[in-house]
């Protein structure tokens, strides 16, 4: 049985891009377009692995990322970060919210900057669909 | 005793019933009585002791009686003499009088005009005590004032002298007579060759120099002092030294009396100012850089991703698939295309066109242009214009393009907008005393605090891959190159209001037909 992941970019290619690598190695992909939407999805439909874009309209990466590592329920979902920004950005967008909560807050799983290299995406993806 | 009335006081006169007569009244009245029967004998007294008065009668043996006056005038100027002459010997009188003897009784005499002249005496003896303590005062308070004017010149001088700014002070014709170090810093001149040698014509540039020259010979109506400005002065190594100068004409009763300069030195704060602005262009040019890579890379994964997506599809024979990938290259080609479009019209070297042009024809030529699109989308396009407007100098063509880009953000507002029926895009113009007022709002989508701060930079855009977000950022360009400013208002959900200012009062910098004439072949 092929493992759910949940794309959430604002950008509808890098959706229909990403899928189209991931449903190659058997995944079901499903797109949120923000962060709202994709905690709506996260919500109904537990997801095993969230593709996870910083920079987008509503609720941002970097806001929907603290979410949902400070969540009991969601904080064991592994998320890859696939963003235009690099690593060290992102890494101090979160420093700087962290402010708002006590807790720390864990590095993603897998930071990959944009554009994905399909057979280096694929191969860091099989690390949390085995 | 009355404190007031001189102690001691001596009668000369040879009649010895008379003397003894004086004796008695004086000493009754409070005196201390001397007495002397001629001329010598008296002159001695007067040599050895004091007297405040002498009566002194003018008939002696021995010497003369005016002998005796002139003695003690000499010897004891603050001896006031009464004279006793003979009835009748008015002459004598006067010549007395001459002599400085302060009062004189004839003979025979009565107790009340010896009374009368002693008071007299005593008064004049009170007058001369004032006068002489005044006087001394006087001196005291005078020699006060000179050591206070002499402190406060030294404080003044002091005061110039350690002034950060240079100070120039000249006399009435231009003579240089005040130079203090700030001066030396600046102009390199020693103040031994300035001081007293040379005039403000060797040291002020030329205009700043005539003008002063002008108002201290009060040739024309002196007018407003010369307020602060940037000038640049060339010192005695002929270096050309930016400073602030101000200068004033020192006016006294009316009269011109001499003239002063203030110059501050602004070679440090040029330096900064050129080293922020390199470094805010660097910065600047590194964000811009920074910028144009991200937007690039965006596009990069829109080709990449559409050229895998339509290799998986040809792969799987999936149509459907194939097309959507296809569709993906097309989007980011034109991306691509659009982004070149806008840097090179930003970056564009077109020196702007100024000339007398309508405001309201350009609004009007907009909203044709805008029109067909605004009806396709069924959105009510308005302009509310006042009919009033002045022509003022603008480049038309910067214009245009600014109010384009305005209008057509508006109606893309309303487009992604909510889902109603009233949209509407309204066009105003109005004007103030000093300015041009064109106001373009929409009742669309509105903004909310974190995109309206960054509005104004480069390749922020909400428009999902449409727009470069380099449509405002040259709006603001064109307006801050007329001078005026550009503001905007807007509420999210609600809609949003840019309100353009331009000032009326910028001249026109070439000559040039109304605008609208020539304006058919603008594209």
């Amino acid at each position: 049985m092929g493992k759910a992941v949940l794309i959430v970019d604002d950008d509808p290619d890098i959706i229909l891009y990403v899928s189209t690598i991931l449903e190659k190695i058997g995944c079901h992909t499903s797109g949120a377009k923000n962060g709202e939407e994709a905690m709506n999805k996260i919500k109904q439909n537990r997801p095993d692995l969230i593709i996870l874009d910083v920079v987008m309209p509503l609720l941002s990466g970097v806001k929907l990322y603290r979410d949902l590592k400070v969540s009991e329920k969601f904080k064991s979902i592994p998320i890859i970060i696939l963003s235009g920004i690099s690593k060290q950005t992102f890494l101090d967008s979160q420093e700087a919210l962290s402010e708002f909560t006590d807790q720390p807050i864990p590095e993603p799983s897998a930071y990959v900057e944009k554009p994905p290299e399909p057979e280096q995406f694929t191969k860091i993806v099989q690390r949390f669909v085995q | 005793m009355d404190p007031e009335k001189p102690r001691k006081i001596l009668v000369v006169e040879d009649d010895s019933d008379m003397l003894l007569g004086l004796k008695k009244l004086l000493t009754k009245e409070g005196y201390e009585v001397e007495t002397s029967g001629d001329g010598i004998q008296a002159s001695e007294l007067v040599r050895k002791n004091f007297y405040s008065i002498v009566l002194l009668d003018l008939k002696l043996p021995g010497i003369d009686g005016f002998e005796v006056l002139k003695l003690i005038k000499e010897t004891r100027p603050d001896s006031e003499v009464i004279i006793i002459t003979g009835h009748g010997n008015l002459d004598t009188a006067i010549q007395a009088l001459k002599l400085n003897a302060s009062d004189f009784i004839t003979k025979p005499f009565m107790k009340e005009a010896i009374l009368i002249a002693l008071q007299r005496a005593n008064e004049k003896i009170a007058i001369k005590k004032k006068l002489k303590e005044y006087t001394e005062t006087l001196e005291i308070k005078v020699q006060a004032a000179i050591v206070e004017i002499v402190r406060r010149q030294e404080f003044e001088r002091r005061l110039i002298q350690s002034s950060i700014d240079g100070i120039v002070g000249s006399d009435g014709e231009g003579k240089i007579v005040i130079y203090n170090e700030a001066a030396e810093d600046i102009f390199g001149f020693p103040p031994a060759e300035v001081l007293q040698k040379i005039n403000i014509n060797a040291l002020y540039p030329a205009p700043i120099a005539e003008k002063i020259q002008r108002d201290l010979a009060g040739q024309i109506a002196p007018d407003k002092p010369l307020g602060w400005k940037e000038i640049t002065i060339s010192n005695r190594q002929g270096e050309e030294i930016p400073v602030r100068f101000s200068g004033n004409i020192i006016r006294s009763n009316g009269g011109t009396i001499g003239s002063v300069g203030f110059f501050h030195d602004l070679r440090q704060v040029k330096k900064l100012e050129q080293e922020l602005i390199r470094s805010e262009r660097q910065a600047a040019i590194g964000q811009t850089m920074a910028s144009i890579a991200h937007y690039i890379k965006n596009i990069l994964s829109g080709l990449q991703g559409g050229i895998y997506v339509a290799n998986t599809a040809l792969e799987k024979n999936d149509m459907d698939r194939f097309k959507a990938g296809w569709e993906m290259l097309q989007k980011n080609t034109n991306r691509i295309t659009t982004l070149v479009k806008d840097l090179l019209n930003y970056s564009r070297a077109r020196d702007p066109e100024y000339r007398m042009a309508s405001v309201n024809e350009i609004v009007q030529e907009v909203q044709n242009l805008i029109e067909p699109r605004a009806r396709e989308y069924n959105i009510k396009l308005t302009r509310n214009l006042d009919p009033n407007l002045p022509p003022i100098s603008l480049d038309p063509q910067g214009i245009h393009n600014a109010l384009l880009n305005l209008v057509s953000n508006a109606l893309d507002a309303c487009i992604s907008g909510r889902e109603r029926d009233d949209l509407e895009v309204k066009i105003t113009t109005a004007q103030s005393n000093k300015s041009l007022i064109i106001e373009v709002s929409d009742n669309g989508a509105g903004m909310d605090e974190e995109v309206k701060k960054q509005l104004f930079t480069s390749f922020f855009s909400t428009k999902k891959g449409k727009g470069t977000g380099l449509g405002l950022l040259t709006t603001h360009k064109i307006i801050q190159e007329h001078r005026g400013t550009i503001a905007v208002k807007s509420e999210k959900g609600k809609g949003s209001t840019f309100i353009i200012e331009l000032p009326k009062a910028e001249k026109a910098m070439n000559k040039g037909g109304q605008y609208g004439k020539s304006g058919s072949d603008r594209r």
